[in-house]
């Protein structure tokens, strides 16, 4: 739990801190990166929970406990509900767990909507899947295989689509995946922050014999690093087509 | 079963034997299943057609055989529950309809053009004539259910040889009918649309067959005078499930 | 013995008993594939097979086997078969032959699964079957269609066969809300069953005419549709999980009302918000196995609120289960405790389903090992456990004999520690990343401590099982004789004798005005 909180705290700075760059730089909207998002709902249903089961588990406990076979209790006593106990026994809890419910829900819905509005200020790369493989290609036509480089501090929008069998594109820090498949385009995106770190990608989705081995990675560099890489292999990818 | 087993067997703990009732045909007819799934995955998956054939040679005559024992052993011995166990059945079956629609609907919203290349005009009449034929059958089958209420055997037996008359001229228009489109080029391979179209009208085309072969199975007890209330309630009732299906399907498939 | 009379039997009892030994058997062996599953991860790369095919058809036959071969046929095979007649006090079922014929399509359909070990090109495409990989593998995708459809076929007669039976052929004053909750557990689920298999009945035929007889279903370049399938697969397979959750929790509440000697807390809530709920509910949630497959929005949110409002027929059914404890007088002879181990374990399988409900946690949780351990906890487990204490719990019924009770304690303890060590450690590593039906976790290493613990507890959950196995064979063979009604129930299975007649009951037995299955308090 600490640790979440700690890392909760450090990256929501480091948006802030991004974000305030951006602003500075160009004007561009803040944007709100999903995956801190993420860590604090679950954390917030982790507590939920957790609450829940352990009332619940006390309260079996106990009442195995306390209602044991004693020398003066050899039958079953149970109540004999009255029509308006029985009714408010499925009523009363009724509302308490759509309560529960309903507040998870809207969460998880809020959550769920900046997840999939993506920023407009982005950059759009096609990923094509395909036993075994990740293949991206960047709007001037560059293209890489495994490995997706990303500028720092801009949102990332992968159209995603298959030319085989099902993958899912999953990035577990970026706590985000979808599948692509043949014949429909899908989308993700997400929001690298620090230049000089690699994140593992990895197939979430059964798609054949080596689906175990279809990894990948996306390394993270800075605008300026990343400005050089793409300019340079985007001219020697138009001598070459 | 008398009560005399039951007394005798009450009189000792398991020990003693009496007489537990058997039945050989359901294992006949598993087996015969058994052998047909191995012909699909000989002559399919493995391409030895000639293993295929004789799973499939070997399968025939026990299904044959199980549904032929087992009609024999209990025709008529039924507790009349078969009615009510239909419309159980029912249901399951109209699942199946279903999933086929079901398929066919979020595929066709979710396509960007409609129909896929390849697909030809269908006719509009024809089906028309069609669903006159199979309606017809469906009153027809009534009737015969209400002569044989008011004990009208020749009735009865009339109005039922006109049903079969009138769900085999379907089944021969249907026959006709595939075979012309696919003179014409369009066949289940064709295009997604052939592939729904096929598999709907035939899976339709296979339960007019079902319900034949049990309006068969029926007439020869009944022509040797033996007619079941119950049997002929529960067909009647498959038949007219059968034909209100076809509503769906004429209306989906070559009206939408 | 009369060995042609069980073979072609066409008894209600000896029906299920025939369903129990081959669904016993079918635990069996997807249980040695799930140790040999463990045995493979112990260490990260290749360790007792180079070949990740191998694994993927473990895996297959271990998730098909395990549900389609175990438990639905555990659960409305054998304890159906056996006990709704008896609970009615009827003869038989309405269609013995029908019933003869369901347990053997079922036989047919266990050696169809299993001659996945002896056949070349095996099925490789996972329970799931999804297309596009099972309509190009050169896996056997038709051995899967055929073991799919003729279970399904008999599940869809046996339905037939027990609604009608429950109708129609309850005993004179056995009214609606006199049936024991196994009774109407069982009949929400064949309805279930019946509403459901169809459809899945339908997508597994449909991947395999595209793959064999050369239709476009789910060829997107000719039209057709890849996330059809998976719509029409989760439509019936999320239902099917509801088919396991009623009659596991029906065995739970005769167990609990039983060594309880109490009536069942809120009964008319239990049958109509709980078991009636859950039927109206199973198939409007389909979509939460959907969450990252690329269906639209709406629907995703839609079905998210569906899923999230399941909790509230389960949470009934679970506080007429606890409320049964309430004033109860509690023994704990082995089928209560495997019973109420089930209350923590499905505690915790429940509960921790919650975040897979909502769709954004699952865009990180979903096809990772932390939804592996919670359909363990929630299905896998506490469906096994059930169903071990069902069986503990008419064992005397069924051979007229007793169990050791020592090992029948022993053998739950071991199985409970073994459980809680694999799969609350599933859990954890997916939560931090490890992706499910994976051969090799070359680059996830750091989780192979975790993995070889699961592998220990697994041995130790397999150990605990053959105990309880070894426990039924011993006592079936030469345990004590069990007497009539050892656990001194009130319900009508232990009124006739142990084991009971072809027939059941001299005398067809009917009941009184205040008489219920659980009138423990009116002696
Ligand atoms: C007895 C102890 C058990 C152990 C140690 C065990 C272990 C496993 C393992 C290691 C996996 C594979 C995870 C992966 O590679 O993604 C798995 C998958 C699975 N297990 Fe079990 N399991 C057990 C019991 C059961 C039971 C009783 C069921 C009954 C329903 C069951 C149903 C499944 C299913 C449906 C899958 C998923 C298969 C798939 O991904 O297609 N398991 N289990
Ligand atoms: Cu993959
Ligand atoms: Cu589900």
């Amino acid at each position: 739990m600490d640790k979440i909180l700690k890392r909760l705290a450090v990256t929501s700075v480091a948006a802030a801190a991004a974000g305030g760059a951006m602003a500075a730089a160009g004007g561009a909207e803040r944007v709100f990166d999903p995956a801190p998002g993420w860590d604090y709902l679950w954390k917030e249903v982790l507590i939920d929970i957790s609450v829940i089961g352990i009332l619940f588990a006390l309260m079996t406990a106990y009442l195995i406990w306390r209602y044991r076979r004693t020398p003066d209790n050899v039958v079953g006593s149970g109540p004999r509900l009255s029509p308006a106990a029985a009714v408010g026994w499925v009523v009363i809890p009724t509302f308490v767990f759509m309560a529960d419910d309903f507040f998870i829900a809207a969460n998880g819905w809020a959550l769920w909507n900046k997840y999939r509005d993506v920023p407009a200020d982005r950059l759009e790369i096609q990923l094509e899947s395909g036993m075994y493989s990740w293949d991206y290609t960047y709007p001037n036509g560059v293209q890489t295989q495994n490995e997706l480089i990303v500028p720092a501090g801009k949102p990332i929008l992968l159209r995603m689509t298959s030319r085989d069998t099902l993958h899912s594109h999953f990035i577990p820090d970026f706590r985000v995946k979808e599948d692509s498949m043949p014949g429909r385009v899908t989308y993700i995106w997400f929001l690298p922050k620090e230049a000089g770190k690699e994140h593992l990608v990895t197939c979430a989705e059964y798609c054949g014999v080596m689906h175990s081995y279809m990894a990948g990675r996306v390394v993270v560099k800075t605008p300026e690093e990343f400005k050089a890489w793409y300019e340079t292999s985007g001219a020697s990818a138009k001598k070459s087509s | 079963m008398s009560q005399h087993h039951v007394a005798h067997h009450d009189a000792h703990h398991g020990g003693h034997h009496a007489h537990w009732d058997t039945s050989v045909w359901p294992a006949v007819i598993s087996i015969g299943i058994l052998a047909w799934s191995l012909a699909f995955s000989f002559h399919f998956v493995y391409h030895q057609s000639f293993a295929g054939l004789i799973t499939f040679g070997l399968g025939l005559p026990l299904i044959l055989a199980g549904i032929a024992g087992w009609t024999s052993e209990a025709m008529g011995k039924g507790e009349g529950l078969s009615f009510g166990a239909m419309g159980w059945f029912i249901l399951a079956e109209a699942m199946i309809f279903m999933s086929f629609f079901a398929y066919y609907w979020f595929m066709r919203l979710n396509s960007p053009a409609w129909p896929p290349a390849g697909t030809p005009e269908l006719p509009v009449v024809y089906p028309l004539v069609m669903t006159a034929v199979l309606v017809g059958s469906s009153i027809t089958i009534h009737a015969a259910e209400h002569q044989m209420d008011l004990g009208n055997k020749s009735g009865f037996l009339t109005w039922l040889v006109v049903t079969i008359v009138l769900g085999l001229t379907f089944l021969g228009m249907s026959v006709y009918e595939w075979t012309h489109l696919i003179h014409g080029g369009f066949t289940i391979a064709t295009n997604s649309f052939g592939t729904t179209f096929y598999s709907i009208t035939g899976l339709h085309g296979s339960h007019v067959v079902v319900g034949l072969a049990i309006f068969l199975a029926g007439l020869l007890p009944a022509l040797r005078g033996n007619i079941s209330h119950g049997f002929w309630r529960t067909a009647s009732l498959y038949w007219h499930f059968v034909d209100v299906i076809w509503f769906f399907v004429v209306s989906q498939v070559y009206f939408w | 013995m009369n060995l042609k009379e069980w073979i072609f039997t066409t008894d209600h009892k000896r029906v299920g008993v025939l369903y129990l030994i081959g669904s016993i058997a079918a635990f069996i062996v997807a249980g040695i594939m799930a140790l040999l599953m463990r045995a493979e991860l112990s260490t990260v790369g290749p360790t007792i097979t180079s070949n990740p095919t191998t694994y993927n058809v473990w895996l297959y036959a271990h998730g098909a086997v395990m549900i389609l071969g175990f438990q639905i046929p555990a659960l409305t095979g054998f304890f159906a078969n056996y006990c709704i007649p008896l609970m009615i006090g009827a003869k038989d079922v309405a269609f013995p032959r029908v019933n003869a014929l369901s347990v053997w399509l079922f036989y047919v359909g266990i050696i169809l699964a299993l001659l996945t070990f002896f056949i070349p090109d095996p099925p490789d495409i996972m329970w799931t079957g999804y297309p596009p990989y099972s309509t190009i593998t050169t896996g056997n995708t038709a051995l899967y269609t055929f073991t799919v459809l003729i279970l399904g076929f008999a599940s869809i007669i046996g339905g037939v066969n027990f609604l009608t039976t429950i109708t129609y052929m309850r005993a004179p004053g056995l009214t609606w809300n006199k049936l024991n909750i196994f009774v109407w557990c069982t009949l929400g689920a064949f309805v279930l069953q019946l509403i459901f298999v169809p459809v899945l009945g339908t997508a597994v035929t449909l991947i395999s005419m595209d793959k064999y007889l050369g239709t476009h279903f789910f060829d997107p370049t000719r039209g057709g549709d890849v996330l059809t399938y998976q719509n029409l697969f989760w439509f019936y397979s999320h239902p099917a999980v509801y088919v396991i959750f009623l009659p596991f929790f029906g065995v739970l509440f005769e167990i609990v009302a039983t060594f309880a000697k109490n009536q069942v807390f809120n009964y008319k809530a239990v049958v109509y918000a709980g078991i009636g709920g859950i039927v109206l509910l199973a198939g409007e949630v389909w979509v939460h196995h959907l969450y990252v497959s690329g269906m639209v929005d709406w629907i995703r949110v839609g079905q998210m609120v569906t899923t999230l409002l399941i909790s509230v027929p389960v949470g009934l059914m679970l506080i007429g289960l606890v409320g049964t404890l309430y004033k109860g007088s509690i023994t704990f002879e082995t089928p209560m405790l495997y019973a109420l181990g089930v209350l923590f374990l499905f505690l915790i399988g429940g509960l921790t389903g919650i975040p897979l409900a909502v769709a954004s946690l699952t865009l990180h949780l979903s096809d990772t090992y932390y939804v592996v351990g919670h359909f363990h906890y929630v299905m896998a487990v506490a469906g096994t456990f059930s169903i071990f204490a069902g069986v503990y719990y008419w064992f005397p019924k069924v051979t007229g004999r007793m169990y050791n009770e020592f090992w029948g304690k022993v053998g739950f303890w071991i199985t409970f520690v073994g459980t809680n060590i694999v799969f609350w450690t599933m859990m954890d590593i997916g939560v931090k990343g490890m992706p499910r039906r994976y051969y090799d976790y070359a680059h996830f290493s750091q989780f192979e401590g975790a993995h070889q613990l699961m592998t220990i507890g697994a041995v130790i959950l397999g150990v605990g099982f053959a105990i309880a196995l070894i426990n039924w064979i011993v006592g079936a063979a030469k345990g004590q004789p069990a007497g009539d009604n050892p656990w001194g129930s009130m319900s009508l299975e232990w009124t006739t004798v142990s084991p009971p007649p072809h027939g059941n009951w001299p005398t067809p037995p009917s009941v009184s005005e205040e008489w219920t299955p659980y009138a423990y308090g009116k002696r």
